[in-house]
């Protein structure tokens, strides 16, 4: 019986970890998952370096063509290339027939002349994206978010310079410069690329929701974060994605201006000198365009080969010429899609996520306190965590910022705001339904049909409407006003108005002049609301007006279709599948193994349900990425095919021009 | 032939192996000598700051100048101490601390200093400072153990006192000595 306890002890849940075999454990993972994305990285290269290298090899021969004509090269040199493009060739022929007419290892000389230059130059590119954007630093990035120093005349700015100055004594780590944002979400962020250039963008919604405790340990989390390195791993895997984009951009510079446009901008960046280190903004323009291009949005050679353009016997000719360039292009930008969406974005996000779990621990030892944390974490679930400006770097906050305004959830601050106007509408509305009952009571006579109103005003109800649910997910466990009844409340008096009720049009009136002059509460406009009850009743000149109104306040921000509403995919976290911050709850989880007294648990049904979906899923997947990885090769051996014949014609002409 | 490589072999592992626990010692004692000197700035900036709140709170707190008093007080003892040992310097400091959280907690009780701007500031920049004397003693206590654990293991303990390398003191929180806090309504 005592061999099944120790077993059982042995192999159980650890119940208790001290924060510093936290911090190993994690670490331990962090080298996993380095090692998972190398190889991830690898395996993304090959068919990659094996489309690039032939184009490589064409205008290293266009060169030396061209050289030759003015000055001829040795022939040497012209058996040496020609023995290369056989050992390639056979190379292609054998893997694409499956056989090979030496063995294995007489593949080696082939593989290694149809990869390296292509790994050369890719690692070429990343080290040079790496050190451009290094030289920029992150002042560009700061412009973004309208950031400023805290004042410490001010008593809670003040008290967020010294818990950050505490939580870097507490690291043995030079204090980070503090970027305060006046921003009602509540969330932060430690950027920069080493601990010396270091800073922590803090939100004004950060202060107001946490307390000195909470904060404490929210800072902490970042200083830890800072100290543990992250900067500079977030600032490789940045750099990765951004290497991608200039590989496109190079592909896609023989097509188009655009592409030209921002290769011209990195040369022109480049040789600044010292002197445009004075400029971040242009870096981070630069660093934006080439994020957005690994997600794949260059399209100057779809419009190159836009069927509805003009034709003509010259264009006809070049396309021909450069089909298979295009043919490449398309193959390259395949395999990078599905690779990086695939496998290398969701090895960066795991890895991401073992930085972000290491700081948790670094958070605990700094405070020694988890629950500290684990409260903060909670709250700041709970509330609006979005930072203006800051999506760019989503990666790199406490937890993940909301994306857009659109379905956010209000914060506390306006939460507050909104019940203080709905407060003063409530005493006011008393005083001036008297007044403005006389003028609607004759109106309400008049006999209008809901089917009409509805059909004439689609958008008059929606201004609030639309706020209306916002009200109801805001749902901070220990917020004193209930949302729901609250929510109740406004939509009934609405209801109550539109019916042509004159105290209830009075009250929604006060409350809308108390929440447009109220602090802090959501700037939204809304019709008159005495208006939208006349025009139920048919009123033409109420409806002119909420006409007016709809095409000022209302169509400018709707988005006009699915396409323009979809998000720019500018940061890395958004090329993943596997989100970079881990769910709160497995962080509680981790943190109430530290000793954190968190409610972690989640909805086992939940679980179910994602476990039996997952297994009706999971072989579609597998089929689908077997799919695309045929589709891939394919498409990799055929374009190489293609640059092969290609340049063979090329080498050809040369020939027969130079008299070879 | 054989014999003479091995042992010359030996002694190359000996000396790199000497040599890079020397080193690990050297960089270990030297964050924990930073460690202090950060603690020492702390200390002193208290020392700095708990006249002034004395000063600013004094004509609110006429009843409390037992408080007041046994704040100036520990003051001076804990300024009196600075060349002392390590261990006299934690006591002093500590009895400050227990003196000014007692002036801090019973500050509350007067809400007419809430509004004054000056001494919410000066209260912050005192909550901080003790925070920030509470965080340098954390991690000058684990720079400590950490030095200590790596002089005291075998074999370095062997040699790390030959090489100068004596084992630190940590800097204690004397909480038993904080006094009791009387609140008189």
């Amino acid at each position: 019986m005592s061999t099944t306890t120790v077993t059982t002890a042995a192999f159980g849940p650890r119940n208790r970890e001290s924060f510093f075999a936290a911090q190993a454990r994690n670490r331990r993972a962090t080298w996993r998952m380095s090692a998972f994305c190398f190889v991830a990285a690898l395996v993304m290269g090959i068919p990659l370096s094996l489309t690039i290298t032939p184009l490589i090899y064409a205008v290293a021969l266009g060169i030396a063509s061209a050289i030759n004509y003015f000055h001829p090269l040795p022939p040497e040199f012209w058996i040496w290339a020609e023995h290369i493009g056989r050992t390639g060739i056979n190379f292609i022929i054998q893997i694409g027939s499956h056989k090979s007419a030496a063995g294995w290892s007489g593949l080696v000389p082939g593989a290694v002349i149809m990869l390296a230059p292509g790994i050369a130059l890719s690692l070429m590119l990343w080290l040079g994206v790496l050190a451009l954007f290094h030289r920029a630093g992150v002042g560009g990035a700061l412009l973004a978010l309208n950031a400023r120093e805290p004042n410490p005349a001010r008593l809670d700015e003040l008290k967020l310079s010294d818990v950050v100055q505490e939580m870097a004594i507490a690291a043995g780590l030079p204090a980070p410069k503090i970027m305060f944002v006046d921003a009602p979400g509540a969330n932060a962020a430690a950027i920069g690329t080493s601990p010396n250039d270091a800073r922590l963008v803090v939100t004004r919604g950060l202060l107001e929701v946490l307390n000195r405790e909470e904060l404490e340990a929210t800072l902490a989390h970042l200083v830890g974060a800072i100290g543990n390195g992250d900067l500079s791993v977030a600032f490789r895997v940045t750099s990765l994605f951004e290497s991608c984009g200039l590989l496109l951009m190079l592909l896609n510079s023989p097509f188009g201006l655009r592409s030209r446009g921002v290769l011209w901008r990195i040369v022109r960046y480049g040789l600044g000198g010292p002197r445009s280190k004075g400029d971040p903004a242009e870096a981070q323009a630069v660093a934006d365009v080439l994020v957005g291009c690994a997600g794949l949005e260059t399209d100057d050679i779809d419009r190159m080969f836009d069927p509805t353009r003009k034709k003509s016997i010259f264009r006809s000719a070049r396309d021909f010429l450069l089909f298979p360039i295009f043919f490449t292009n398309f193959a390259i930008k395949l395999s990078l899609w599905f690779f990086s969406g695939v496998l290398v974005g969701p090895a960066v996000g795991l890895l991401w996520r073992t930085r972000v779990y290491l700081a948790d621990a670094s958070a605990v030892q700094l405070v020694r306190n988890p629950d500290d944390l684990a409260s903060a974490l909670q709250k700041l679930a709970a509330t609006d965590t979005t930072v203006p400006g800051g999506d760019w770097a989503a990666h790199l906050f406490v937890v993940k910022p909301a994306v857009g305004s659109e379905g956010r959830r209000p914060s506390q601050v306006e939460m507050k705001a909104v019940a203080q106007a709905w407060a003063t509408a409530s005493s006011v509305s008393s005083d001036a339904a008297n007044a403005s009952s006389g003028v609607l009571q004759q109106s309400t006579a008049a006999p209008v049909t809901a089917g009409v109103a509805a059909s004439t005003m689609p958008f008059a109800a929606s201004p609030i409407a639309a706020t209306a649910p916002q009200f109801s997910v805001a749902t901070p466990a220990n917020f004193a006003i209930d949302p729901a009844r609250f929510r109740q409340e406004i939509f009934g008096v609405y209801q109550s108005a539109m019916r042509g009720d004159a105290p209830s049009i009075a009250k929604l009136s006060a409350f809308q002049q108390a929440l447009a002059t109220a602090e802090g509460a959501p700037k939204m406009e809304m019709p008159n609301i005495a208006d939208l009850a006349t025009a139920r009743r048919g009123d033409a000149a109420a409806i002119a007006r909420l006409r007016t109104f709809h095409a000022q306040h209302v169509a400018p921000h709707a988005p006009p279709d699915a396409k323009s509403a979809a998000p720019k995919p500018n940061d890395v976290s958004s090329l993943s599948f596997v989100p970079f911050h881990p769910g709160v709850k497995r962080r509680l989880r981790r943190l109430n193994r530290m000793g954190a007294h968190a409610d972690a648990s989640s909805d086992p049904g939940m679980i179910k349900v994602a476990i039996v979906i997952g297994l009706f899923l999971a072989p579609f997947a597998i089929m689908l990425v077997a799919l695309m990885l045929l589709l891939i090769a394919i498409l990799t051996l055929a374009s190489v095919g293609f640059l092969v014949v290609w340049l063979a014609v090329i080498h050809a002409i040369f020939t027969a021009v130079v008299g070879h | 032939m054989s014999t003479g490589l091995v042992l010359l072999i030996v002694a190359a592992v000996l000396l790199v192996w000497t040599i890079a626990s020397f080193n690990g010692l050297v960089n270990v004692r030297t964050r924990v000598q930073n460690a202090w000197a950060d603690i020492d700035v702390q200390l002193e900036r208290r020392h700095d700051l708990v006249p002034n709140l004395v000063e600013a709170v004094r004509g609110y707190m006429q009843y409390e100048s037992s408080t007041l008093e046994a704040v100036t007080r520990a003051r001076s003892a804990a300024v009196a101490a600075q060349g002392a040992s390590i261990g006299d310097r934690s006591q002093a400091e500590s009895a400050l601390t227990g003196a000014v959280g007692n002036l801090l907690a019973l500050s509350e009780n007067y809400p007419q200093l809430r509004a004054v701007e000056s001494v919410l500031t000066l209260q912050e920049q005192l909550t901080s400072t003790e925070n920030r004397i509470a965080f340098a003693r954390q991690f000058y206590n684990d720079e400590v153990m950490k030095y200590n654990q790596l002089q005291g293991t075998f074999p370095r303990n062997i040699f790390a006192p030959m090489m100068g390398f004596h084992s630190a003191q940590m800097f204690e929180a004397a909480s038993a000595k904080r006094e009791v806090q009387k609140v008189s309504i």
